[in-house]
């Protein structure tokens, strides 16, 4: 694996490297505001206003702190750490849902994130109608979903997928149409959060054989798992976050010892 | 998401999943329905036949043809309506999509008004032809008018749904509001009167309202069959690309933090 650079807790590559990186987190932090008193109707608003009240009392919480993370084109990296710790928020940045409060994060390449399954289907269209909303909304052409159709289906491996309604899909079937589009879109860096856990098990053994295949074609992956042996088999590099910060940076192995600790 | 990509561009790079989006919206509302478009049409004309029977045997408003006048505006009114009714609750209705991948949200407002205008241009169509033969009896030239009244119809509805769908993210208020605003907004504007019954002491006050401007231009033209004033057109268009360029930058000011909040 070209993983096999990463040292624990060394960041930035030397410079000649540096050029090959797909992801790269510069001092990034993430501020989300909880509100413990919020005005949320027009007269409070008005009133606080005359009175010269602040309209919110809120406390800030980092859910990042200056996190320096640099991925290199074709690694496979997994974000280990507890429920909170700020792995999925570290996703969302790099796909460009959230801004960060501060801090740079550049990417080369196309991205996917697949940060929910199947957000944007719908029960009352059809698996085919799904497949194309869906795509559509990972960003995906229709020339190119029409070189690929084919493709999903197949994977997907659903009988009578194209004409059936989403809403007669088992639940597994569901998730099984949304990543067989996810996996089947060959993007330059593919953004994963806890979407591994889908379908039956020979269903998971040939995400897996994919996801490999992606990688060893030279795709840069990115997931977030809490299936440690799954998360063994596909990253050659493991990064540790903990309460918004990176606790360790290093060879799968090796962080996952510190992690499982 | 490429910063400093202007709005056009923004849009056109995700015009396939605009594209998807029209194409969803009408799929999902006609499928399994053996009359499709026809209640599509069913619903505003049941209305304007009550507001026709009431405002011509009740109420008399003394127009030839009140049934022409009626049809001509109502539709337009209803576009408005449905259009900033869908708009409002969009984002809360597409929240995990707007958590979930990194998107220029407006593109849901403007597939929610991509698939009524579609309808609209099919029920207009209609309306037109049917005013045409049975009130003029020949098409007169205001019809040719017709693509620039869309225009500014759209540029004025979006502009208005993309602040208020906006607020709604942050404040639940708007949907207590807004159908008492919508309804108010009925009464004062010229959906079953003409503007000119507004008495003309009121009626620069009347025309601060852009609905009842862009109302009286489709009864000039369809109505009536003569060329609105050009004070009124050319008033119409610098209106809505004023409200639709505020309306925007509105929206863009706090679209960033709505994948947050939803």
């Amino acid at each position: 694996m070209p993983s096999s650079a990463a040292t624990p807790r060394s960041f930035p590559r030397s410079s000649e490297r540096a050029a090959a990186a797909a992801v790269t987190l510069r001092g990034v932090s993430k501020r989300f505001y909880f509100y413990e008193h919020r005005t949320s109707s027009l007269r409070e608003w008005f009133i606080r206003r005359v009175l010269r009240r602040p309209l919110h009392t809120r406390r800030a919480e980092f859910t990042l702190r200056g996190v320096d993370l640099a991925v290199e084109r074709g690694e496979a990296v997994a974000l280990l750490g507890r429920n909170g710790s700020g792995k999925s928020t570290v996703l969302r940045l790099i796909a460009g849902i959230y801004q960060p409060s501060a801090g740079t994060i550049e990417t080369s390449g196309r991205i996917t994130a697949v940060i929910e399954l199947g957000a944007g289907f719908h029960p009352e269209l059809t698996g085919a109608e799904n497949i194309a909303l869906y795509a559509a909304v990972l960003g995906l052409g229709r020339k190119e979903l029409a070189a690929r159709y084919d493709e999903i289906v197949e994977f997907a491996a659903i009988p009578d997928l194209p004409d059936t309604p989403l809403k007669y899909y088992s639940s597994g079937m569901e998730a099984r149409l949304a990543f067989s589009v996810a996996v089947c879109l060959q993007p330059d860096i593919l953004l994963l959060d806890e979407v591994l856990a889908v379908g039956d098990q020979a269903f998971r053994e040939r995400c897996l054989g994919r996801l490999r295949e992606y990688h060893a074609r030279g795709g840069t992956l990115i997931l977030v798992s809490h299936e440690l042996d799954q998360v063994r088999a596909l990253c050659g590099r493991g990064i540790w976050l903990a309460d918004g910060s990176v606790v360790m940076d290093g060879p799968i192995d090796a962080v996952l010892a510190g992690y499982r600790g | 998401m490429t910063r400093g990509e202007g709005h056009l561009q923004r849009v056109w790079r995700y015009r396939e999943l605009l594209h998807s989006l029209v194409v969803r919206n009408l799929k999902v509302k006609y499928q399994r329905s053996l009359l499709g478009f026809v209640w599509t049409l069913v619903n505003p004309l049941f209305t304007v036949t009550v507001l026709g029977v009431v405002f011509s045997h009740v109420v008399r408003i003394p127009l030839p043809h009140y049934w022409a006048f009626l049809l001509s505006g109502y539709f337009v009114w209803n576009f408005a309506l449905q259009t900033l009714n869908t708009g409002t609750y969009i984002f809360a209705e597409h929240s995990r999509l707007t958590r979930s991948v990194a998107f220029p949200s407006e593109i849901l407002v403007f597939g929610a008004a991509g698939s009524r205008l579609i309808e609209f241009v099919a029920e207009i169509g209609l309306v037109v032809a049917v005013i045409a033969v049975f009130h003029h009896g020949g098409i007169p030239q205001s019809y040719a008018l017709l693509p620039v009244l869309v225009l500014i119809q759209l540029l004025l509805v979006v502009g208005f749904a993309l602040p208020i769908a906006t607020l709604s993210v942050f404040y639940y208020d708007v949907y207590h509001a807004l159908p008492i605003a919508l309804t108010t907004l009925f009464y004062l504007s010229p959906v079953f009167y003409p503007a000119t019954m507004v008495p003309e002491a009121a009626r620069g006050l009347y025309f601060l309202n852009p609905i009842a401007g862009l109302l009286t231009l489709y009864h000039e033209a369809f109505y009536w069959g003569r060329m609105p004033s050009f004070h009124l057109l050319g008033g119409m268009l610098v209106a809505a690309c004023t409200v639709y360029l505020v309306g925007y930058a509105i929206f863009r000011r706090y679209a960033s933090i709505f994948p947050e909040i939803v």
